[in-house]
């Protein structure tokens, strides 16, 4: 009797990891063949029989997608827009999330339904009377355009989050620093934001992952001089352009940095999109 | 609350607030008066003639159709892979943790890769997938499907790519559900005889139930308003067979130009979306506070 069940465990135990090694090699494949065609030559990247490994390794891709746009320029737009908005939007946003924690009052409570609502407007929604607000400003193709509508777009997001944290924290911190001499202000910056780091950090890479993958605002509110690259990488694909393998290099380039570093700060990720969904 | 601490709360929430009413509701002014005007100049008021327009044209409802197929197909498909997933993951066999850290590699890629990608492999000459089914023999050729230029599959194409990048979140949300459901219960039901799919039924599925709810209700929010998959696979194309609501609206927009009929259409999508949500919202707090 005993090893019956027994056997019959390591039974199911097989089909479970069989299970798993298969669904996680088809959830992996796309991207690793994305990694694999990036390393083709360019004729053997639009070759009609399409094998998973390249005949050939080489980085000529990694080194005519230079060439064909300016790469590197775009990459900078990128990071500088996401990573200033991020900045902006989580400073702004916990100021607002602690105001919203520690004194609460009607204008305030009116306030935070309004971020909720935000949540559920489509994106193309905003996007289309922000580009004629851009344009007005004479703000259009600059990266500080980029700045101000991804900041506006994160700013309820941060709120969401950080008022969550800021609940939890005991009043009787913010009392002990105001006993000490704190203003209401140093007390926040002093006290509370350290404190409430790992909170920060998650909402800081979930505001940085949307300004960095955000395609739709970038493409309605640039043309040349403030372009990020997911607009770029959207450019590979003209009517008239064969240049696959350079595109598969930029977004090798684009994408695997983030999720490595995605893989590396796992806690906080899963932490993040855990929050809200399940109570602990 | 003394009013000097009501000052303090204004100083601490003024800065966003301004911040959202100019880039946030200013925006939504601009939206509504901007659709009760005519699309051509923008400066003649025309009542309710851009949502008369959108109300009896066809291809409105055509991609609003398409867009409820979008979502009910993709959030169903990754509901039911994400709930097999984190049932094989919660084991906790030797390993479950590196496997749920590789299948949340996709969690962070952008959309507009994720198209790149998939338009990379369902492409007619040289995609990957045809090549596959081909050689395990399931397709005659290796041009009979043409996923993105056949009208039949080209939404089909747009879910495929969406599910590939989002049932990562759905584990991620149902595992660690699965996760917070008590031991003990498992346990009392193993006393009394129940078996695994009892289990299954009885303890995993009700308990999991609120996070369903809210991981469905997340999902469905972003399917609709999904935009950049569908722009970078298919345009919305061919024949406006995968048009969405956010494709149509953009084109209208960019490139018909038409500012009236777009807003008159993004005012729409709103309230669809909205009611929808608000729908779901009120059954899932009205009843029951602690439900979620």
């Amino acid at each position: 009797m005993t090893t019956f069940t027994k056997q019959r465990l390591t039974v199911s135990s097989m089909v479970i990891l069989l299970l798993t090694g298969l669904f996680v090699l088809a959830f992996l494949l796309p991207y690793v063949y994305l990694i694999m065609t990036s390393l083709k030559e360019s004729a053997e990247v639009i070759s009609s029989t399409p094998t998973l490994i390249p005949s050939v390794f080489t980085l000529e891709n990694y080194r005519t997608m230079f060439d064909l746009l300016p790469i590197a320029k775009y990459f900078g737009n990128s990071f500088f827009t996401a990573i200033s908005s991020t900045v902006i939007s989580v400073f702004l946003g916990s100021l607002a999330a602690y105001g919203l924690s520690r004194f609460s009052s009607r204008l305030g409570n009116m306030f935070l339904l309004l971020t909720l609502g935000v949540r559920m407007v489509p994106l193309i929604s905003v996007a289309v009377p922000m580009y004629g607000i851009i344009n007005q400003l004479g703000l259009y193709d600059t990266k500080f355009a980029l700045i101000l509508v991804y900041t506006s777009i994160n700013i309820p997001f941060v709120i969401w989050m950080m008022i969550g944290f800021f609940d939890g924290l005991p009043k009787e911190l913010d009392e002990s620093a105001r006993v000490d001499g704190c203003s209401r202000l140093g007390a926040f910056i002093k006290i509370i934001l350290p404190v409430s780091l790992p909170g920060l950090a998650t909402t800081s890479i979930f505001c940085y992952m949307l300004s960095w993958n955000d395609f739709l605002m970038a493409l309605m509110m640039t043309s040349t001089s403030a372009k990020t690259m997911p607009v770029g990488l959207s450019e590979f694909l003209g009517a008239y352009n064969l240049d696959l393998g350079p595109m598969t290099a930029a977004a090798v380039c684009f994408s695997l940095p983030v999720m490595i570093f995605s893989i590396m700060i796992q806690k906080y990720i899963v932490s993040g999109m855990t929050m809200g969904a399940v109570k602990e | 609350m003394t009013k000097s601490d009501r000052r303090t709360a204004l100083l601490f929430f003024s800065p966003a607030a301004v911040f959202m009413v100019l880039f946030f509701v200013y925006p939504m002014f601009l939206l509504a008066r901007d659709s009760l005007f005519d699309s051509k100049t923008g400066t003649q008021f025309v009542g309710a003639e851009n949502y008369v327009t959108a109300l009896t044209s066809a291809r409105f409802y055509h991609s609003l159709y398409n867009t409820i197929v979008f979502v009910i197909g993709a959030v169903s498909i990754e509901l039911v892979l994400g709930l097999i997933l984190a049932l094989l993951l919660s084991t906790g066999f030797k390993g479950s943790h590196f496997a749920r850290t590789l299948f949340l590699s996709p969690l962070m890629i952008a959309p507009l890769v994720c198209g790149l990608i998939w338009k990379f492999m369902l492409n007619d000459q040289f995609g990957i997938l045809n090549s596959f089914l081909f050689k395990m023999g399931i397709i005659d050729s290796p041009q009979s499907i043409l996923w993105l230029s056949d009208e039949r599959f080209a939404l089909l194409s747009c879910m495929i790519a969406d599910i590939w990048l989002t049932t990562p979140f759905m584990m991620l949300i149902l595992l660690a559900g699965i996760q917070g459901i008590p031991e003990s219960l498992y346990e009392a039901a193993h006393i009394d005889g129940a078996n695994k799919s009892q289990c299954f039924w009885r303890i995993t599925l009700p308990c999991l139930r609120p996070v369903i709810v809210v991981a469905v209700l997340i999902r469905m929010i972003d399917a609709a308003r999904s935009f950049d998959i569908i722009w970078v696979l298919t345009q919305g194309g061919p024949n406006f067979s995968s048009s969405l609501l956010s494709t149509m609206i953009y084109n209208t927009m960019a490139r018909y130009n038409q500012v009236g009929y777009s807003s008159a259409l993004a005012i729409l999508f709103m309230v669809a979306l909205m009611s929808i949500c608000g729908f779901f919202m009120m059954r899932l707090w009205n009843p029951n506070k602690k439900a979620v």
